[in-house]
């Protein structure tokens, strides 16, 4: 018998059976088995980045959330110096949460089992009945803190991995870092989270999200019809499938699975105005059409804080939607408002695995810190109406995801397989600015199948 | 400025429906119309009637439903969080809703069957002789597709309902869940 590398599951199937690299296709059945799930929750959750929310959501010294890294809870906590700290919500003593609340502030996280208490930074401060010593003295203090994850900012957003020896994020984002920075590292201030996350739990396997999320522009089309009937795409409903401008663009990502779609700012604005983009400076076209989340105001700012490379592609093609792997997705779009203007929504999302045929969908909705409250408030009003829990954009993904679920339960439709075989293939256009692996034109499944690529590497090498 | 902290506590977040200090009985006259209002509003919407539906709103709606966060100690009540929602909406966000649900909404396409069970209805006067604070509990289920199981949420609606031309119409409604993280995948239906 050949020698199978990587990950071979009980029954013999490896890996490579389940995700066929030549083919393009993966096995329906990766997004219903049990054995493997418990191999993501190593291989993946347990050594990847996973972003858990925003600094802006702790500004206190002792302020603190609870959130999840795959199936395991952690406190995010402020500590005194003002650093954040990712640690696991499991008392070391006899494993009882040590936080039973979702957010507070508390300069000592006491268990409410036995009374051990810890800092905001995981350390040990004691148990109760001090002359007892009622935590031995096997020992010493300083092994009995929370388990700490490493963590680590970019743009405010807090991401942590228990890889602790691991790629640095830096390297863990990669290529993609150039057009991410155009979201996250634009402003002064940056963003702001405008409220707690909505959290909602969708009965399908995680990675039918999560792969979805990889710039899976085509589900668009159909998917989301009720945008192109809105005339949020362009063209008109008699005619959508063959002209939806929104379609085009460039896609761009990396090996390590991360993407984003970069659409056209002139055809965008085409949407809204009939004035055109031709013969205008960089600062000209930004004011005529500022980036999703951007104001008049803050334009300088970007000029500032990005390169003329990026700045000059937020005034041509945006980035406004993708995902980072594993688990994220992000959307930062133009969104018409019922008014007839248009503004921003910037959301991100993680799809946290709950067993294998479960995931919680966590939407967190930002705006620029500094732009005006009514820019937020409008913002706010706009995502929500668009993306998560009511969004009318994503009330259509939640309802097909479970429904593939189920057909991969059956035990002839798990052999069936997905396809990701339309393809444009690595191309870098002239005069593009940035780097990593660059498709143009109709958005296609090159993006997605890097996603996949970059699973079946990690779920092939053990620790 | 609103502190939007996950980890600020919302003052005004304490867990009380009824504010009014001035009862309208229950059976009087205008108590009763109120009730027959809500028993017609939820079937408009479990007949998935919604052009009905949108005759009992007022122009100047405001639909909200905020979000629920799991506090301990001395917040421990102060668990709805009012920066954050899963519903933000208006009249015209509304209509950009139900006009949609005409078209190709795959989210309400096969449509849901749905019951609201609508109970604990309490009124009160407030200052607008026409309006009347409103607060009732709401059991919803919704059954989708062929799957043997229910989606159910359950919540309390803190309402104002305006008396025009003979006829109350719905001119604020507050939804408070009783779910931190929702069990229903979607919020597709009115609630």
């Amino acid at each position: 018998m050949l020698q199978k590398a990587g990950l071979v599951l009980s029954d013999g199937t490896s890996i490579d059976d389940l995700i066929d690299t030549k083919m393009h296709e993966v096995s329906l059945r990766v997004m219903n088995d049990p054995e493997l799930h418990k191999i993501e929750m190593e291989r993946i959750f347990g050594r990847t980045w996973l972003l858990l929310g925003h600094d802006t959501e702790i500004p206190k010294a002792g302020d603190f959330v609870v959130r999840d890294m795959g199936e395991d809870q952690v406190i995010v906590a402020r500590d005194r110096k003002g650093e954040i700290h990712v640690l696991l919500n499991v008392c070391p003593h006899r494993g009882m949460k040590v936080c039973t609340a979702e957010a507070g502030n508390t300069q000592a996280h006491r268990c409410i089992y036995h009374g051990w208490a810890f800092r905001p930074d995981g350390a040990f401060i004691g148990a109760p009945v001090e002359k007892e010593q009622m935590h031995g003295n096997m020992r010493p203090k300083s092994e009995l803190g929370l388990k700490k994850a490493r963590t680590h900012l970019y743009g405010g957003l807090i991401f942590a991995t228990w890889n602790i020896e691991g790629p640095s994020f830096d390297e863990f984002l990669g290529d993609t870092k150039f057009y991410f920075d155009q979201l996250f590292c634009r402003t002064d201030s940056g963003l702001e989270l405008l409220g707690p996350p909505q959290r909602f739990m969708i009965p399908a396997n995680w990675k039918i999200g999560a792969e979805q999320s990889a710039s899976d522009g085509f589900h668009t089309l159909t998917l989301h019809r009720s945008l192109m009937e809105g005339g949020v795409m362009g063209g008109t409903p008699e005619s959508i499938y063959d002209n939806a401008p929104g379609m085009y663009g460039v896609d761009v990502s990396c090996s390590e699975g991360h993407s984003l779609r970069c659409l056209e700012a002139a055809q965008t604005f085409k949407m809204f105005s009939n004035m055109s983009f031709e013969g205008k400076s960089t600062e000209e076209r930004l004011r005529m059409l500022p980036p999703p989340g951007i104001t008049q105001e803050l334009i300088p700012q970007l000029f500032k804080n990005l390169s003329p490379a990026q700045v000059e592609m937020l005034a041509t093609i945006p980035p406004q939607v993708g995902g980072m792997f594993p688990n994220v997705l992000v959307l930062f779009i133009f969104a018409p408002r019922t008014d007839g203007g248009a503004s921003g929504a910037l959301a991100l999302h993680t799809y946290m695995p709950r067993g294998p045929n479960h995931f919680e969908f966590v939407n967190y909705i930002f705006a620029e810190k500094d732009a005006p409250e009514q820019v937020k408030r409008d913002m706010l009003e706009n995502s929500i109406q668009q993306a998560g829990t009511s969004g009318i954009i994503e009330q259509d993904d939640a309802d097909t995801w479970p429904q593939i679920m189920r057909n991969a339960r059956g035990p002839v439709g798990r052999s069936m397989t997905l396809k990701y075989q339309a393809l444009t293939g690595h191309h870098i256009p002239e005069g593009w600015p940035g780097g990593g692996l660059v498709y143009p034109g109709f958005t296609k499944d090159d993006t997605q199948w890097n996603w996949w690529l970059n699973y079946h590497r990690l779920m092939s090498s053990p620790s | 400025m609103t502190d939007r902290s996950t980890a600020a506590v919302d003052k005004s977040a304490v867990m009380r429906g009824l504010i009014s200090r001035s009862r309208v009985p229950v059976g009087s006259e205008i108590y009763n119309r109120l009730l027959e209002t809500l028993y017609d509003e939820a079937a408009a919407l479990d007949e998935r009637r919604f052009d009905d539906w949108v005759a009992m709103l007022a122009t100047d709606l405001v639909y909200t439903a905020p979000i629920r966060l799991t506090r301990t100690g001395v917040n421990r009540d102060r668990d709805v969080m009012r920066t954050m929602m899963h519903f933000n909406d208006n009249y015209a966000s509304i209509l950009m809703r139900t006009g949609r649900l005409s078209k190709s909404a795959w989210a309400e396409d096969p449509p849901s069957r749905t019951r609201r069970f609508v109970t604990n209805m309490r009124v009160g006067e407030t200052e607008n002789p026409d309006e009347y604070e409103v607060v009732s509990y709401l059991y919803l289920t919704r059954s989708r597709g062929e799957t043997a199981e229910y989606e159910v949420t359950t919540g309390e609606r803190r309402d104002v309902w305006r008396f025009v031309d003979g006829a109350y119409k719905l001119s604020k409604r507050e939804i408070i869940l009783d779910q931190s993280t929702l069990s229903m995948s979607n919020l597709a239906v009115f609630l």
